[in-house]
């Protein structure tokens, strides 16, 4: 369980979270929309620990334990995974050699053994088979000149990896085609279940309709202004933002 | 030059024997009109060897039964085939024995033998002081399958001037894969020089680890390619308090290739300078300089590249690329990348960045798991490493990955 309490961040001085409460039980899937520039990605980026974002003020617990001190990898550890609104490129860097990197990291701080290479290599190659990865892919270095669909899908194949009990999907759908799309949806549910969470950022129902959440929060203006059920999403696609603008909210 | 000699000069002039041969006598004359080279010097500028050699220690001699022994004890043991060095003198007795291999040559060499390469001081006071090197010679079409490893150590525990010289050799359409281990610890002076000539369509990859070198210390490569001989050459540099590495090539031969590259992986104060001066001497060829530098602490790194191509070298193509990645705001560096173009029909060019370890690429990685310092390595040696992959030798590529995966793991958390 997530809880995220009071949370105001500021970014290079500008304050961008401004109250943020929110909450995602075990097992739940928590949609997240909003306007742009709202801060959910910010939101993301201070969940999993980015560095040069200011935490004024509230805190973020994960299972009970506040992670706010807590370096990035650690929070890894713990079971957060982030996919990425835009996911890094890093030249020289091979694929397996990263993503070896960061299993064993986590089961080196779970206390695990490493994975012998055998067995790693037939995980990666059963996940990617699910998720239309090509072998080819998976020799280049990590996202280099990978398309926009094709950054995504590694991110869940990261994700299928690692296993994460808490993930957060940043606008997972963006760049996707129907079919990926679909792939992508099928690689998320089937980690559903087992009190895993995600929080789905999301500009689309689309996306909602394959991975349908128990609830759905709106944010505006760097806080929840409004949460609800399933229902909530189709209202928003259909009414747009317009009851949450400026000077409406307050 | 400044007129005054200093106390180092002066100290080089009291330990050259009194027998010495008239062309030691000659070549430590020419050093003496030079003087050791300082800021004031232009090629010199950011290595003010000057007056960071102050004491010079004294000779080395031949390697004795107690030298033999720690250089013994260092050495350990290796699947390759060795050609080992004490103090700068070839050791036969610490070496493989080569003569059941086809192709391979190797002779002892007296006082300095052959010469030729650039002008500089410190080539001539090696020339001046050298004893007992190697000679080197891949006969005219062999194939040396294995790699080859020259190993210099030292014997003395002490410090001591070193004034190894040697020289590699390639017959026509020979074909060789060498490594060299250079670890002769911190301890003393180093001046060194490497002769390697390549034969017409003769092909060298080369691969230099440089691991502790003296507490000053200038190695001078001379290379000189034959028509259409290739050379792949890498240099892996660490712990280097003060190191000049200079390369003077001559590609003399039409349609010959030079791949010269490297990486210094430095922290401390560790200073290490590249200099490269590449003479296309003649049409058609091919140079590719290509240094990677990766400076932590108060690490000092100098890159100094200068590619000259006269009105015969029509078809010129020359490249350089020099690119240092700080890791704290103490280090420091400096580069220097020069064409002197004097053909009309050529494509050259060069470069020079310096970075910082990308932020959001850090965090990606750690948001995967990986800590942080974990993360520094794998980005550090995805900058450095794919210098390597000038080589075509898989061998060469693995030793050096190796190393510099070792080197990484040893590497202090950058502040
Ligand atoms: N480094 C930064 N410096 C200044 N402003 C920033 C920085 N990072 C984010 N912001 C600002 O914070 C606000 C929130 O950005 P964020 O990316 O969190 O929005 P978002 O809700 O994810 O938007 P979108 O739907 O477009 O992805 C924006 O106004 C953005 O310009
Ligand atoms: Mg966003």
């Amino acid at each position: 369980m997530i809880e995220i309490e009071n949370l105001h961040v500021a970014v290079a001085g500008k304050k961008i979270l401004d109250g943020l409460t929110l909450k995602v039980e075990d097992g739940q899937v928590a949609a997240i929309m909003g306007p742009n520039g709202s801060g959910k990605s910010t939101l993301s980026y201070v969940v999993a620990g980015r560095a040069d974002y200011e935490v004024l003020d509230g805190s973020i617990r994960l299972d009970g334990v506040d992670i706010l001190e807590k370096s990035p990898a650690e929070r890894a550890a713990m079971g957060l995974f982030l996919v990425f609104q835009y996911p890094l490129e890093i030249p020289g860097v091979a694929t397996m050699t990263f993503l070896k990197a960061a299993l064993n990291a986590q089961r080196k701080a779970r206390g695990e053994a490493e994975l012998p290479t055998i067995e790693f290599m037939k995980q990666v190659r059963a996940a990617a088979a699910k998720l239309n990865i090509s072998q080819d892919m998976l020799k280049r270095p990590v996202n280099v000149g990978f398309s926009g669909g094709e950054k995504k899908r590694m991110e869940i194949l990261q994700m299928a990896l690692l296993e994460p009990r808490f993930s957060i999907l940043d606008e997972m759908d963006s760049g996707l085609d129907i079919d990926a799309l679909k792939t992508c949806a099928e690689g998320v549910n089937a980690l559903r279940g087992d009190g895993r969470s995600f929080l789905v950022i999301t500009h689309y129902q689309r996306l909602l309709n394959f991975i349908p959440p128990d609830v759905v929060h709106v944010m505006s203006r760097g806080k929840i202004v409004k949460s609800g059920g399933p229902e909530l999403a189709l209202a928003l696609e259909a009414s747009g933002y317009a009851e949450y603008a400026e000077g409406a909210a307050a | 030059m400044t007129g005054l000699s200093s106390k180092a000069e002066e100290e080089f002039s009291g330990l050259l024997p009194a027998d010495a041969s008239a062309s030691a006598k000659l070549f430590f004359e020419q050093f003496q009109r030079a003087g050791l080279p300082g800021r004031r010097v232009e090629s010199w500028h950011y290595s003010d060897l000057r007056t960071r050699l102050r004491v010079v220690p004294p000779v080395a001699h031949a390697p004795d039964e107690a030298a033999r022994g720690v250089a013994r004890h260092k050495l350990g043991a290796s699947e390759r085939l060795r050609l080992v060095t004490i103090d700068g003198f070839f050791a036969p007795e610490l070496s493989d024995d080569f003569s059941g291999v086809a192709g391979i040559e190797i002779s002892s060499v007296g006082e300095a033998e052959f010469f030729g390469g650039a002008a500089d001081p410190m080539l001539d006071l090696n020339a001046a002081f050298s004893r007992g090197g190697f000679l080197l010679e891949i006969g005219v079409g062999a194939r040396v399958e294995p790699v080859i490893e020259i190993v210099a150590l030292a014997g003395a525990e002490t410090d001591r001037s070193r004034f190894g010289r040697n020289l590699i050799r390639l017959g026509a359409g020979a074909r060789a894969a060498i490594l060299e281990t250079r670890d002769e610890g911190f301890a003393g002076f180093g001046d060194s020089a490497l002769f390697i000539e390549l034969g017409e369509d003769s092909q060298l990859d080369y691969a230099c680890r440089c691991r502790e070198t003296a507490g000053v210390e200038v190695q001078t490569l001379n290379v000189m390619l034959a028509a259409r001989a290739k050379l792949r050459a890498v240099s892996l540099l660490a712990q280097t308090p003060f190191l000049r590495r200079q390369f003077f090539v001559s590609l003399g031969g039409e349609g010959a290739e030079l791949q010269l590259s490297g990486a210094a992986i430095l922290g401390r104060n560790d200073h290490a300078d590249l200099t490269m001066v590449v003479h296309h001497n003649a049409p058609a060829c091919v140079s590719r300089e290509t240094f990677k530098y990766v400076l932590g602490d108060h690490a000092n790194g100098v890159f100094q590249g200068k590619i000259i191509v006269p009105p015969h070298a029509q078809k010129t193509d020359g490249k350089m690329l020099c690119r240092g990645l700080l890791l704290s705001d103490d280090a420091a560096m400096s580069a220097k990348p020069e064409l002197e173009i004097f053909a009309d029909d050529v494509a050259c060019g060069h470069g020079a960045a310096v970075t910082k370890l990308d932020a959001q690429q850090l965090f990606y990685l750690e948001t995967r798991g990986v800590p942080h310092i974990e993360a520094e390595k794998i980005l550090i040696d995805a900058f450095a490493a794919d210098v390597f992959d000038t080589l075509a030798s898989e061998g060469l590529r693995d030793v050096l990955r190796q190393d510099l995966s070792d080197l990484l793991g040893e590497k202090e958390p950058a502040s």
